[in-house]
């Protein structure tokens, strides 16, 4: 049974999707503020955080980028519509996905199982590319010999990527692959994350050796 | 009008030649002052002039000498009436035509529009009062416009507050209707409850949606697409499989694929809601007359077709033909924000009835299509 820290100002809502979260089977922490949720997050373990973006003192976005530099917990946004800018915020910020409010439980359920399962392993011998391992059994990336902290998207994503090397997959395929979202996925999603994985895999970000965009056409691994 | 003032002034002179004429004859025996004698008979040299040429006692010159003489005559007058009749014409009609002009831009929409009056007669009376009328006009339409941009902005505004407690009750609400505990009045109720959820759920969503098109904050997230690929997909996740699409295969063109999914998805969904079937989808290239291409995509029902006193209301918002469908699951936007959608591409949709019966909305969108990729086999896609 997975354990969900939710944060969400709103009490009416709060309670709704909590009530609705512990129907779906998941045990769930609920938090009022940022503040309240970074000391939840430093108390004890929680499987996923599902994050309202707007907050009173900390926003959503800060939380989450506060959030990253301690962990991989996988991070889900709950957005508000209003316009593009909780989105593109939410995936600089180091969000693994969002969804919009107000939001059907099974919709939430789907994502958040989609989230967790981007960690499975798989018994494979560890790869070497140039200065990149990647070692799918352990789930541990390494570069020049450091570890490689990355959380469950981009570490799906580089999984993906890489285990079909030198093949091109349009944003669709990877917001298909790696999201599982449906056809209609915000390829945005795809392009924030190739970023800030090649943040921390790439020597020279602007030219990137491991995951190269194919203009027109989508990204792939190498050629290194 | 200035014919007419010519046409004034020429019978004018006309009768005062006629008129002055009698005069001579009245007055012939008397004996005038010199300069009296010689305005109302012509001055002396003159009459020696014809003396001359006539060669004939002075009462009687040949005819043709006469006649000549008053055809000059003539013709020298008339010449010296029409161009009084234009040089009195100017100073009235410049300002007309400067006051029709003026009209005519604030009527094209450009309401800052003044003519500086001239004088203080009853034209420039005329401007004076044209400018209050044009700045009474101006501040009216201002304010209409900023109340329109209010109410516009209210209702963004409501929707986003209308989403808070309806994030809390989309949670729950499933929870109510799937209790097997609940019976007869209470299971309807939840039913009911649960049904009416997600219809506002829907109705905010497209309120909002409506809103970013109103406040100039919609974005187009474009992408290379698949024509057949994302319109097959459109109609198989709805489960609409009794529609048939022909698309040529291979067709790949720049757009914002989730704008292209709703404005297909509206125009079919009504389709099958309001017309019958067979629904038919056609999309093709085509190009624009001005060296670029146009995506069109046509759907089209084998229905009663449309009413055409509705056709020029249909994108209204909230617009509902049939009143007495006033119920439908739709918001009452679905055409409205497919319509803004079209135009958020640069394209149109239009609307109207098929020749052989059934309605036919077509959409029409700019794209830089890759014609070479258009391998000329189309596809079926359903059915």
């Amino acid at each position: 049974m997975a354990t969900v820290l939710l944060v969400e100002d709103d009490p009416a809502a709060r309670q709704g999707l909590e009530l609705a979260l512990r129907r779906l089977g998941y045990g769930v922490r609920a938090a009022g503020t940022g503040e309240a949720a970074l000391r939840d997050v430093r108390d004890a373990a929680a499987d996923v955080v599902v994050l309202d973006v707007m907050l009173p003192g900390l926003d959503g976005f800060e939380v989450c980028r506060r959030l990253r530099r301690g962990s991989d917990i996988p991070v889900i946004m709950l957005t508000a519509r209003d316009d593009d800018l909780d989105i593109v915020g939410g995936l600089e910020a180091g969000a693994d996905d969002y969804v919009t409010k107000p939001v059907e439980p099974r919709v939430l359920d789907a994502r958040i199982r989609a989230v967790l399962r981007r960690t499975t392993r798989t018994d494979s011998p560890a790869e070497t590319y140039g200065e990149l391992v990647i070692d799918r059994g352990s789930l541990i990336v390494r570069r020049a010999g450091q570890d490689v902290s990355l959380p469950p998207t981009e570490l799906r994503l580089l999984l993906v990527l890489s285990g079909s090397p030198r093949q091109v997959f349009s944003r669709e395929q990877l917001l298909s692959l790696v999201w599982e979202h449906d056809y209609l996925g915000d390829s945005r999603l795809v392009d924030a994350c190739v970023q800030r994985l090649r943040a921390k895999i790439e020597t020279d970000t602007s030219q990137p050796r491991y995951i190269q965009t194919v203009r027109g056409f989508g990204y792939r691994f190498g050629p290194v | 009008m200035r014919t007419r003032l010519i046409i004034a002034f020429v019978v004018v002179a006309l009768l005062a030649a006629i008129a002055s004429s009698w005069f001579h004859t009245l007055i012939e025996s008397y004996h005038l002052p010199g300069w009296l004698d010689g305005l109302v008979r012509g001055p002396g040299w003159l009459r020696n002039l014809v003396l001359t040429y006539a060669g004939r006692p002075p009462l009687q010159p040949a005819r043709h000498t006469a006649l000549v003489f008053f055809g000059v005559e003539a013709g020298v007058l008339l010449a010296v009436i029409i161009t009084a009749a234009i040089a009195a014409s100017r100073p009235v009609l410049l300002p007309v035509q400067r006051l029709a002009r003026a009209a005519q831009r604030m009527a094209g929409g450009d309401l800052s529009v003044r003519i500086q009056p001239r004088g203080r007669d009853e034209l420039a009376q005329l401007v004076t009062s044209f400018n209050g009328m044009a700045a009474a006009l101006e501040d009216k339409v201002g304010e209409l416009e900023r109340m329109e941009a209010r109410a516009r902005q209210f209702a963004g505004d409501v929707s986003h507050e209308l989403r808070t407690p309806l994030t809390a009750m989309t949670a729950v609400t499933d929870i109510l209707y799937e209790h097997p505990g609940l019976a007869g009045d209470a299971a309807t109720a939840a039913r009911l409850v649960h049904t009416e959820v997600l219809h506002l759920n829907r109705l905010v969503e497209d309120l909002i949606e409506i809103s970013r098109f109103d406040a100039g904050t919609a974005q187009l997230v474009t992408d290379d697409i698949d024509v057949a690929a994302v319109m097959g997909r459109c109609l198989r996740a709805r489960g609409w499989t009794d529609v048939s699409a022909d698309v040529p295969a291979g067709l790949i063109v720049r757009l914002d694929r989730r704008r292209f999914d709703i404005i297909l998805a509206n125009l079919v969904g009504n389709a099958l809601r309001h017309g019958a079937l067979p629904v038919t989808v056609t999309a093709g290239l085509q190009p624009d007359g001005q060296g670029g291409t146009r995506l069109t995509v046509a759907v089209r029902d084998h229905g009663d077709g449309l009413p055409p006193d509705a056709i020029p209301h249909l994108f209204d918002r909230f617009y509902k033909a049939d009143t007495a469908r006033a119920r439908s699951e739709g918001s009452g936007l679905g055409l409205a924000i497919a319509w803004e959608n079209a135009r958020l591409h640069g394209g149109h949709i239009d609307a109207g009835n098929h020749r052989d019966g059934g309605a036919i909305f077509t959409v029409s969108l700019p794209v830089n299509g890759h014609p070479a990729a258009v391998s000329g086999q189309m596809v079926q896609l359903t059915g």
